[in-house]
């Protein structure tokens, strides 16, 4: 088993005018566990994961997966190296069905020649998209337009489509935001059972959610880490309960 | 289980099937009465048809309006009018015309992929207008002339040989032709490739994230259509023995969108039964008064106000079930009390 850490983040940081939005954050991601950022509203937590998924570009520091820079390059490249990401608001193909959206990325792991054959070629990306359709409760779903989804399916759908590309690497954004409390339960008892196949890295709000399924925290305050640890560990820090718990 | 985008592709074969079939019925009629008139008129629809189908590619399943795609269309007419000047050669003739329209559709994706959304589209515009007027103002070209005189040629497939000058032959000709082009769409539509063309018509910003090249798929489709346009434009002189700048115009480009518009974008059949209806709608007006801009104009703004999916675009999804089939039924009465209030 390898014990070294998936991914690294090295001092980054990056300023809008004269806000840092993120301040010198540096964290290690360790393999298969769930990691998780929290912060108040304004934190920089979404920033972060701009920065780590190439959305943005960082003034300094580096991100690294298994030893791979992965800055200054393309969304593309990124995906190359095992990293995928949700979104914050739900980023789907609308107006295409439920089993197209996960085709679209499962398509990412057939070989490069298959991309001018017929689709019925691609027998890999199929059975990958029954495995996530059966996996994510949406095989009755599947011919359905992503649009007409329940929002709690949409943001299942979001993290579906992020996994289809077997990533090894997985950055959710507020995955379970605006769900009922019913679909934030099945999700969280989902993402914990990602953490076989693959490294979770996670923004949430909801600190209950954070305290279950998190094997380590990092906080975030204005910018800067403010502290990490486990999640009990994080639960007892005075900064923390003062920036953070202290005002929830 | 079959997916949406291919049943759907599925049903427009069903429709290419009776467009052939309308098509050979025309050309039986024609051959028999001797009517060439009507026969040529048919034929410049059909090579029409070719150019709407370029426009579909980008319009209806990338997204990507372009106003500028008879320049290739012209860049193929001319390019094939100039090797049949030379040597009477259909195939040269197509070849030339196809890498032609390739290479300068690179160099005009290149420019015209730089940006998006309707800075593509005047772009497009752009380029279509300043190498169109360059085509105009050089006397080697034959200038606001044109080339004309083109020799009348003999196309040999297989064992067959077809004179253009035949209308029946040579419409039955550009009809296989263009049965082609739409197989060849119809396929990559049916690729991995072709549905991340459609993902970009859906939402391009999510594209990236599944690790597909925005810009390189754009370059791709705008080179194929710009190809489509070219081997189209291709056919012409061979139709009408002559090319002229028109061909590259304003009017010419926007003809093939209004002709997908009417259609159906993003159906492929549709810019077939598109071309036909528009040309069919022209000639017909064109009948009654020399003003059949103004009237075209109005039922072009009538037809996009209250049939905004078009012809193929309300036609197919008849064809296609799906489990929240209530939602496209629910959009009918809103249409139809739309219209109402609208008298």
């Amino acid at each position: 088993m390898n014990n070294t850490p998936i991914m690294k983040i090295e001092g980054l940081g990056i300023s809008f005018g004269g806000l840092k939005a993120v301040d010198d954050v540096s964290f290690d991601v360790d393999r298969n566990q769930v990691k998780t950022v929290i912060g108040p509203n304004g934190a920089g937590k979404s920033t972060l994961f701009n920065l780590i998924s190439g959305a943005l570009r960082p003034r300094s520091g580096r991100v690294l997966i298994d030893g791979a820079v992965l800055n200054g390059k393309s969304a593309g490249q990124i995906k190359a190296h095992g990293l995928s990401r949700s979104f914050q608001i739900t980023n789907l193909f609308f107006d295409l069905t439920v089993r197209e959206n996960l085709r679209l990325a499962a398509q990412y792991l057939e070989p490069a020649r298959h991309a001018w054959l017929p689709i019925k070629r691609s027998a890999r990306a199929a059975s990958k998209v029954d495995e996530l359709l059966s996996r994510f409760i949406l095989t009755v779903k599947a011919d359905e337009l992503a649009g007409s989804l329940s929002h709690g399916e949409q943001r299942r759908l979001e993290i579906a489509v992020c996994l289809a590309s077997e990533p090894k690497v997985l950055l959710l954004d507020e995955p379970t935001q605006g769900m009922s409390h019913g679909d934030t339960e099945d999700t969280k008892e989902l993402i914990r059972g990602l953490t076989d196949s693959v490294t979770v890295l996670l923004i949430e709000h909801d600190v209950g959610l954070v305290m279950d399924i998190s094997d380590s925290i990092v906080v975030m305050h204005q910018g800067k880490k403010l502290a990490e640890g486990t999640p009990a560990s994080v639960r007892q820090n005075a900064d923390v309960q003062a920036a953070y718990f202290g005002s929830v | 289980m079959r997916d949406e985008q291919s049943r759907s592709i599925r049903v427009s074969h069903a429709f290419l099937l009776l467009f052939c079939a309308c098509a050979l019925v025309a050309a039986a009629i024609g051959a028999v009465s001797g009517n060439s008139f009507y026969l040529r008129l048919a034929t410049e629809a059909l090579i029409l048809a070719g150019l709407a189908l370029s426009v579909d590619l980008l319009l209806g399943y990338t997204g990507a309006l372009s106003l500028g795609q008879a320049l290739y269309f012209g860049v193929g007419a001319y390019v094939s009018a100039l090797v049949l000047l030379q040597t009477a050669s259909f195939w040269l003739a197509m070849s030339a015309a196809g890498a032609a329209s390739l290479l300068s559709a690179f160099i005009g994706g290149l420019i015209a992929n730089r940006v998006r959304a309707v800075y593509f589209t005047l772009i497009t515009l752009g380029l279509s207008q300043v190498i169109g007027k360059v085509v105009y103002n050089t006397r080697e070209l034959g200038a606001s002339d044109g080339i004309i005189g083109i020799p009348v040629i003999d196309i040999g497939i297989g064992g067959w040989s077809v004179s253009a000058a035949d209308p029946t032959g040579f419409f039955l000709v550009v009809l296989v032709f263009i049965v082609i082009l739409y197989g060849a769409l119809a396929y990559l539509l049916e690729t991995p490739f072709g549905r991340v063309l459609i993902a970009l018509r859906s939402n391009e910003k999510r594209v990236p994230f599944l690790g597909y090249s925005v810009w390189r798929a754009r370059m791709i489709a705008y080179v194929l259509a710009g190809v489509v346009a070219g081997l189209s434009g291709a056919l012409y002189p061979m139709l009408r023995g002559f090319v002229s700048p028109e061909l590259m115009s304003f009017s010419m480009s926007s003809n093939a969108v209004v002709a997908v518009l009417l259609g159906g974008a993003g159906t492929l059949v549709g810019a077939l039964y598109g071309s036909v209806l528009l040309v069919v709608i022209k000639s017909i007006i064109g009948s009654w008064t020399e003003h059949h801009l103004i009237v075209i104009g109005a039922l072009f703004i009538w037809s996009i106000l209250f049939f905004p999916r078009g012809l193929m675009g309300m036609i197919i999804p008849y064809f296609l079930k799906r489990p929240s089939e209530e939602q496209s039924t629910v959009q009918v009465p809103s249409n139809v009390s739309l219209s109402g209030e609208a008298k």
